[in-house]
């Protein structure tokens, strides 16, 4: 059989066995960016998103995909122009032998675009689906209320409003919303 | 352990015997450090400065290449799978694997008996040479040991047709008697695993008539002396840990092929390349210059790479197969059939005057290896020699430990090597005598810990003279005092609810940075005619940055910018010689290969900078990508010296510089942890709001990553606290087959981690670094039992701590 789907922006179609699961096929068309860490989608290694959904893609059938848009990592920034949440990452630190990151991003980005300004309790709360073994999670947690600031920003100077650069300085301090250094102390522990 | 061959139990040979005591001026405290080495916080350029990590913007685009991700660049690549025993114990009779062998898009099977499978002796566990781990299995197993041990395997055109292979093959087995407790298994009357002539390379204090791999001990002074005396009061507690799983999130992962010269290649995620390349030509029988090992980015080790897990195997199918293999291990593989830290009880006893003078120090392990040897006796070795030297004022000290084989999943290597397991049981022991003589437990411990300057005999006890060291630098006071004001030490307000009660605990650790005598890194760069560099480096970068930090080394020393250096690090074919990402060594040992291979490079550099300005080399440095005179302020780039050295009239050069490093020295980096808990009396529930880790790692090259090796650390050692590890149900079989059953703390389960970084500056290492992501594992169980018998009285002293063990306690006590 084939599937018909938009990957990354891009349509593509793609001949599959009925049993394949998704991240078998996208694997194999070179969209190595999702992780194979469990195969019983309890790590979220492979983490991409299906019509806007975070999703486990070794658990889940490639026909869901069919007629679908499908966001994989590759689909954000490219190296040498990263996305905020991408470049929060990488500023805080948040990552170390990195095979976690591209489901965390995905399962990120899902995240702050269902909830813009999380507390710290609900990001943790969120990527517990998502395990890590190199950090700790404290500098992820901290990179996604960053990405969650940095998005905000960008979405001020979108919007016409107080652009990016009439910040007083580089810290996060711009507007009246909290950042995340003070939302941090909203923890619910 | 006097025999100079012998292997000594931190890992190394030992190269003296002993017997005597430690020369003085062996150790002296002065170190010849060079001038450049000790650079002022506001000296430094690149060095402790929060560069990005190198592969950062790989990683989190999902370019970066894994082993598996090679996939789609071999069009024939063939999967691979791996028939496992299913029995505790027994031999296989018969393999009726005929089914597998006509299935459609079967390329090969390979069984014990199998023309292309290798059949000699070796260890899996990835160790300097010749090894301190007993050879003791074969790649496909007859006799097999345990629920997981290989027996067979197959390559086929793609996973599902492999595994399906796998599936039909047919094994048929004598069953044989087994063990699965290590106390039962330490008896004459046990069944027993090995046979005397199924192990070469038999370690120290081996005894198969009692499953003993190994048993090994040391003392200094006079320990049972010291007890007998009537002026002290004799403390023992015993104390007990999990089988932690590495769970690194990326399988072991191998992919294999041999290449047009007729050479061996393996692509694979492992700690060791040059090891695994050693091994591997010991196992096929080629010389070692016809393996290449390559590590592309490896998804976490934590140890559980430190050893030859699963290489060979993809490299016989695919000479079997005569095409390329990729082997990804299941996560039910990783939790039954790779590697685990080492389940110990540890019995700790002290001789303690009436004002808290402690006169000695005594403990005992007894570890489960598993079915087979590998790390078994150094691992254990460690559970005495890192923790027990933090005190090296007590005048007696004495360790031994028993090694024992039982039908259980193999252990190995894993992050904290040994001293996890010592550390819980010294420092929940010294806390409880403390708390006994109502002292207080900081000071107690303050009156006898290491200061600068101390000669450690104790590192040394029991790996031969040459393992003392002397402390040339020590942040422990710091560690405490910064670590006390974080967490609140001194302001601890109870809760209003009456049956709620908290309490703060604390635990101090040592570590080792390296093996002291038994490393070596090796590094080359070379200029382009631009004026940046490649930096070759055999160092392994396993997820941790080392590359980066490596990179920040030798910019600091070439005056560069960061991204003027490319690295390539860890391909047998390419990189120099390295021992691999094990013992806390990397940033220490190839990182000051890196420095020296920097420094060579450079001093072609003055030469050529001396030519371009006319002025003598002594007034030449370098600095914001340039040479430069100090006297005339004159300067000439880099990239004018690459030029010139490559296409110069009178004189050409390519401008090399090569480093090789090994050392006697292993210096302790220390940790001061805290944990603030909050049980009810009630039930025994308990909530950790906070841990708080001060570490002194000296110079930490990247402030930011060195942080996060802590608190990854950290999460580690609050994994081994709480939660259970790999259990087995009463059949001995293990309960953990997934991500699922084993319950490390997610994201929303784990406390909030504050961790501090103590600078000091240790004379041995690159710019005063010492080791970071090893000695944070080691803290968080003493420090949580500490904290809940401050908060409702109650000592925990087997691990996991959970709400029924202090509530059944608190009954017992009540």
């Amino acid at each position: 059989m084939h599937i018909d789907c938009t990957i990354n922006g891009n349509e593509r179609m793609f001949e599959v066995s009925k049993s394949d699961l998704l991240l078998d096929v996208l694997r194999r068309n070179g969209y190595t960016g999702a992780k194979r860490g469990c195969d019983t989608g309890a790590c979220g290694m492979c983490t991409v998103q299906i019509d806007g959904e975070p999703t486990m893609s070794c658990v889940t059938p490639v026909a869901k995909a069919d007629g679908a848009t499908v966001e994989t990592i590759e689909g954000l920034g490219t190296q040498d122009d990263l996305h905020p949440v991408q470049q929060a990452f990488v500023d805080n630190s948040a990552l170390q032998c990195g095979f976690c990151i591209p489901g965390m991003i995905m399962r990120s980005k899902a995240l702050l675009e269902e909830n813009p300004d999380p507390t710290e309790a609900e990001v943790r709360e969120a990527l517990s689906d998502n395990l890590c073994r190199c950090t700790g999670y404290k500098k992820i947690v901290e990179a996604v209320l960053d990405a969650s600031d940095r998005l905000a920003e960008q979405a001020v100077a979108a919007d016409g409003g107080r652009a990016a650069t009439d910040r007083c300085c580089d810290c996060h301090c711009a507007g009246d919303r909290p950042t995340g250094a003070d939302r941090r102390g909203e923890t619910d522990r | 352990m006097s025999d100079p061959d012998e292997p000594k139990p931190d890992g190394g040979t030992a190269s003296q015997p002993e017997g005597e005591s430690p020369e003085l001026e062996d150790h002296p405290l002065e170190w010849d450090e060079p001038e450049n080495n000790d650079l002022a916080p506001d000296e430094r350029a690149s060095v402790s400065r929060p560069a990005q990590k190198d592969d950062d913007p790989k990683l989190v685009t999902g370019q970066a290449k894994y082993t598996a991700d090679y996939e789609t660049q071999f069009p024939d690549l063939a999967r691979a799978a791996v028939v496992r025993s299913e029995i505790l114990h027994g031999y296989v009779t018969d393999i009726d694997a005929s089914a597998a062998e006509e299935m459609d898009g079967v390329h090969a099977v390979l069984t014990p008996w199998s023309e292309g499978t290798p059949d000699a002796k070796y260890t899996s566990a990835g160790q300097s040479y010749p090894e301190p781990s007993p050879w003791d299995m074969t790649v496909l197993n007859e006799h097999v040991r345990y629920v997981g041990d290989p027996i067979a395997a197959v390559a086929a055109e793609d996973a599902e047709t492999a595994r399906a292979a796998a599936e039909s093959i047919e094994v048929e087995y004598e069953e044989a008697e087994y063990v699965l407790d290590p106390e039962a298994a330490h008896s004459e009357d046990a069944p027993r695993l090995f046979e005397e002539d199924e192990v070469e390379n038999e370690i120290v204090g081996h005894d198969y008539s009692r499953n003993r791999m190994a048993h090994i001990e040391g003392e200094i002074g006079d320990v049972e002396d010291a007890v007998a005396r009537e002026d002290v009061h004799v403390h023992e507690t015993e104390w007990e840990t999990i089988r932690q799983s590495h769970a690194q999130i990326e399988p072991h992962t191998t992919l294999a092929y041999t290449d047009e010269d007729d050479r061996h290649v393996l692509v694979t995620s492992t700690q060791v390349p040059n090891h695994t390349r050693r091994q591997l030509a010991h196992l096929f029988d080629v010389p070692i210059r016809d393996v290449r090992v390559s590590k592309p980015r490896v998804g976490g080790g934590f140890g559980g790479k430190q050893a030859m897990v699963v290489e060979p195997i993809p490299l016989a199918l695919s000479i079997a197969a005569d095409r390329p293999v990729l082997y990804e291990a299941t996560r039910e593989e990783e939790f039954h059939a790779m590697r685990s830290r080492h389940p110990m009880t540890v019995r700790a006893r002290t001789a303690v005057t009436e004002d808290g003078s402690i006169e000695a120090i005594d403990l005992y392990a007894l570890s489960n290896t598993g079915a087979y040897g590998s790390h078994g006796m150094t691992v254990a070795g460690n559970v005495g020699s890192k923790p027990m030297p933090l005190y090296s004022k007590v005048p007696n000290a004495r360790f031994e430990a028993d090694i024992v084989h039982t039908n259980t999943p193999q252990t190995g290597a894993m992050r904290g090597y040994g001293a996890p397991q010592g550390t819980l049981a010294l420092e929940g022991h010294l806390d409880e005598v403390a708390r006994d003589l109502d002292l207080d437990p900081v000071e107690f411990r303050q009156r006898h810990y290491m200061e600068v300057g101390d000669l450690d005999e104790i590192a040394g006890m029991m790996g031969g003279e040459g393992a003392e060291r002397r402390i040339r630098s020590c942040g422990l006071d710091e560690c405490i005092e910064r670590g006390k004001d974080a967490i609140g030490w001194d302001d601890v307000e109870q809760p209003d609810e009456d049956h709620l009660h908290r309490g703060i605990g604390m635990a101090l650790s040592a570590q080792g940075t390296g093996v002291a005598g038994d490393e070596l890194g090796a590094a080359q760069l070379m200029m382009n005619e631009d004026g940046s560099f490649h930096l070759h480096v055999g160092g392994v970068d396993i997820g941790t940055g080392a590359d980066t930090a490596f990179i920040q080394i030798a910019a600091e020393v070439l005056g560069c910018d960061e991204e003027d250096i490319v690295i390539k690090s860890s391909d047998t074919d390419v990189t120099p010689f390295d021992y691999g990402a094990y013992a806390s060594s990397t940033t220490y040992i190839s990182g000051m290969a890196v420095k020296k291979a920097a420094e060579d490079a450079k001093e072609r550099i003055l030469y050529w900078g001396s030519k371009l300005l006319e002025e003598p080399e002594s007034n030449l440095d370098t600095g914001d990508g340039t040479v430069y005179s100090e006297e005339t302020g004159a300067s000439v780039s880099l990239e004018e010296i690459g030029y010139e050295a490559a296409y110069g009239h009178d004189e050409r050069e390519h401008i090399l510089g090569k480093g090789t490093h090994c050392t006697e020295e292993s210096p302790p980096p220390f940790a001061a942890q805290f944990a603030d808990v909050t049980v009810d009396e009630e039930t025994g529930e308990f909530e950790v709001t906070e841990l708080v880790v001060a570490v002194d790692c000296g110079v930490a090259i990247n402030p930011g990553m060195a942080e996060g090796q802590v608190e990854g650390a950290n999460h580690m050692s609050y994994e081994m606290a709480v939660s259970e590890g790999i259990t087995f149900d009463d059949e001995g079989r293990s309960e953990v087959r997934g991500f699922d059953d084993y319950d490390w703390p997610t994201a929303a389960e784990t406390p909030t981690i504050e961790s501090i970084l103590v600078e000091t500056h240790e004379p041995t290492g690159p710019f005063g670094a010492k080791s970071v992501a090893e000695v944070p594992t080691n803290t968080v169980p003493p420090a949580l039992s500490n904290a809940i018998r401050e908060a409702v009285g109650v000592r925990i002293t087997e691990m996991p701590i959970t709400a029924e063990k202090i509530n059944a306690a608190l009954e017992d006590d009540g």
